[in-house]
């Protein structure tokens, strides 16, 4: 048990989400400290502008991984995450399609980013039982046909197409206008439905008959996080759009760190993936400054080389 | 304390057990017997109600296990059997508080000692040898204070010392008031611990009864199709035949 190491763990995690939101908020087309803005316009800079991305970035980062560790009980694979088996993309499917089809209901896209998120999911639980490699084959296959059915639905847009292509596919965060108090709120909602269900995810690692006989009713659990990982995928895809590898790297990392029971994982995770997207953000809009890079293209240059070494490792 | 109606299991087409009557009192060890596919462990699995019976019931002091909740049903009975391999290095200490029904540390270090565990206490599950994680699934079922144990094969792949030890466990444990209904192979094995015998022929037909009356070749040889010799509790099947 690493009961000794969780809270300080834990505690040095919150206050490198302090110390990273603050950094980052300095760092910009040019620095401003955040304690004292030397003038009228950086302040406004930093409160309008930087603050509410950095908290999105916080928010989303949070989400998508929280949404990875459930993926990953759910399909019984630490290496499933929702961008590697085409959940992200199928939920920006439903997201672009609601959209299009009823372009006057605000609720449209986020419905359909649920919907496409519930039936990426399922989809690629159909393949779940049949072990880590046909599992991630399926994901990578089914990743590729809702690629390809955005890349369609964005086509049949012709003003806007492709730099919402361009965004939807890789992720950003720049043009993100979720409501922020909303996005906080859902952060702190699926953290809480986490916190809730991880005694019995912690059972469910032992097996299904396993948990079972332990007094889980595995039917009802797995429901529950179906519709919590399809709900979190789709709001974190609705407001920033496909962002890869949080999902992996960040449950992976706290595991190592913290163990494999849920509490601590959970609670971690969705401060780490905040930390993650905050970083590969910031990093995003000042290294070919001053054009911003998609976040996804950073996430996924850290995420790849992490993905294929663990792959290396589980064997 | 645990009565068996009627009972009918089906897996598929196949009648793995027709009309099974059956009850068994608290204190007591009852072996189930039969040949592979016979449905010993789903005999199992159906107290548990993780099985559906095609017909028939099963009561636990008088409550139905198919009107049971999940948690109840986890409050009555502890079950034991393969655990899945997994991939996320959850670690054997850990795996024993899952397990456990209360903070009791004495409990959780009793069954570490009993099963030798304390050395691989921080290992993870996946990195253990099967024999050495057969050890921490006995060890999970002595952490449950349930009054019912169902042990699916808790002797396979332990080594001889721990074979005893777990023989011992589940004889102690039963004639302190609990009810142990474990599956066996090994006749030796049956003969030193069972009270009462199930034995299930693998064609639907399934015979209860006091140990000593069922552990005779006569009733089992049929079953088994194989020849088997002496008494009591030394049986041996003929692995060759032998030239006088």
């Amino acid at each position: 048990m690493n009961d000794q190491r969780t809270w300080p763990l834990l505690l040095s995690l919150l206050v490198l989400t302090a110390v990273v939101m603050v950094v980052s908020l300095g760092i910009g087309s040019h620095w401003i400290s955040p304690f004292s803005p030397a003038s009228e316009l950086d302040s406004r800079i930093l409160w309008e502008l930087r603050l509410p991305r950095v908290l999105i970035a916080f928010a989303v980062g949070g989400l998508l991984a929280l949404a990875g560790a459930w993926f990953q009980v759910l399909l019984g694979n630490p290496l499933a995450e929702p961008y590697v088996l085409g959940v992200a993309s199928s939920a920006a499917v439903g997201a672009v399609a609601g959209m299009m089809l009823f372009p006057e209901t605000i609720w449209a896209m986020s419905l359909g980013a649920f919907a496409g998120a519930w039936i990426g999911i399922a989809s690629v639980l159909m393949f779940a039982h049949l072990g880590t490699t046909r599992l991630l084959l399926a994901g990578v296959v089914l990743a590729a046909f809702w690629s390809a059915i955005l890349m369609l639905l964005l086509a049949l847009m012709p003003e806007r197409g492709v730099a919402l292509a361009y965004a939807w596919m890789m992720g950003d965060l720049s043009r993100s206008d979720i409501a922020l108090p909303y996005l906080l709120l859902v952060w702190g909602g699926a953290l809480l439905a986490g916190l809730v269900l991880a005694r019995s995810l912690d059972k469910l690692l032992l097996g299904e008959k396993h948990a079972a006989a332990l007094g889980v009713d595995v039917r009802k659990l797995r429901f529950g996080l179906l519709l919590l990982a399809s709900a979190v995928t789709a709001i974190a895809v609705t407001a920033a759009g496909t962002i890869g590898f949080v999902g992996l790297i960040v449950p992976h990392l706290m595991r190592l760190l913290l163990g494999s029971l849920h509490r601590a994982v959970l609670l971690a995770s969705a401060f780490g993936g905040g930390i993650l997207l905050i970083l590969a953000d910031t990093a995003a809009r000042t290294v070919i400054t001053p054009a911003e890079l998609p976040v996804g293209v950073l996430t996924a240059m850290i995420g790849v080389p992490v993905f294929l070494w663990l792959l290396l490792r589980a064997r | 304390m645990l009565v068996i109606q009627d009972l009918t299991l089906h897996r598929g087409k196949k009648v793995l057990l027709s009309g099974l009557y059956a009850e068994f009192t608290a204190g007591q060890v009852v072996v189930v017997l039969g040949p592979n596919g016979a449905g010993k462990s789903t005999l199992l699995q159906s107290m548990l109600g993780m099985f559906t019976p095609a017909a028939g019931r099963i009561t636990i002091d008088g409550k139905a296990v198919a009107e049971c909740s999940r948690q109840d049903l986890a409050e009555k009975m502890t079950w034991q059997g393969d655990l899945p391999p997994s991939e996320f290095g959850l670690t054997v200490s850990q795996r024993l508080h899952l397990s456990a029904n209360g903070p009791d540390e004495a409990k959780n270090q009793q069954a570490m000692t009993l099963m030798d565990l304390a050395k691989l206490k921080h290992r993870a599950l996946d990195a253990l040898s099967s024999g050495e994680r057969q050890r921490v699934e006995i060890a999970a079922t002595m952490v449950r204070d349930n009054p019912i144990w169902l042990m699916d094969e808790p002797t396979a792949h332990l080594d001889l010392r721990h074979q005893v030890d777990c023989l011992q466990l589940m004889k102690k444990e039963a004639q302190q008031g609990r009810l142990i209904i474990t599956v066996l192979h090994d006749l030796q094995q049956a003969a030193a611990v069972a009270d009462t015998v199930i034995l299930l022929d693998g064609n639907g037909g399934a015979e209860v009864g006091v140990a000593n009356e069922m552990l005779t070749p006569e009733h089992l040889m049929p079953v088994f199709g194989v020849q088997i010799q002496g008494e009591g509790k030394l049986l041996m099947p003929m692995y060759f035949e032998e030239k006088q």
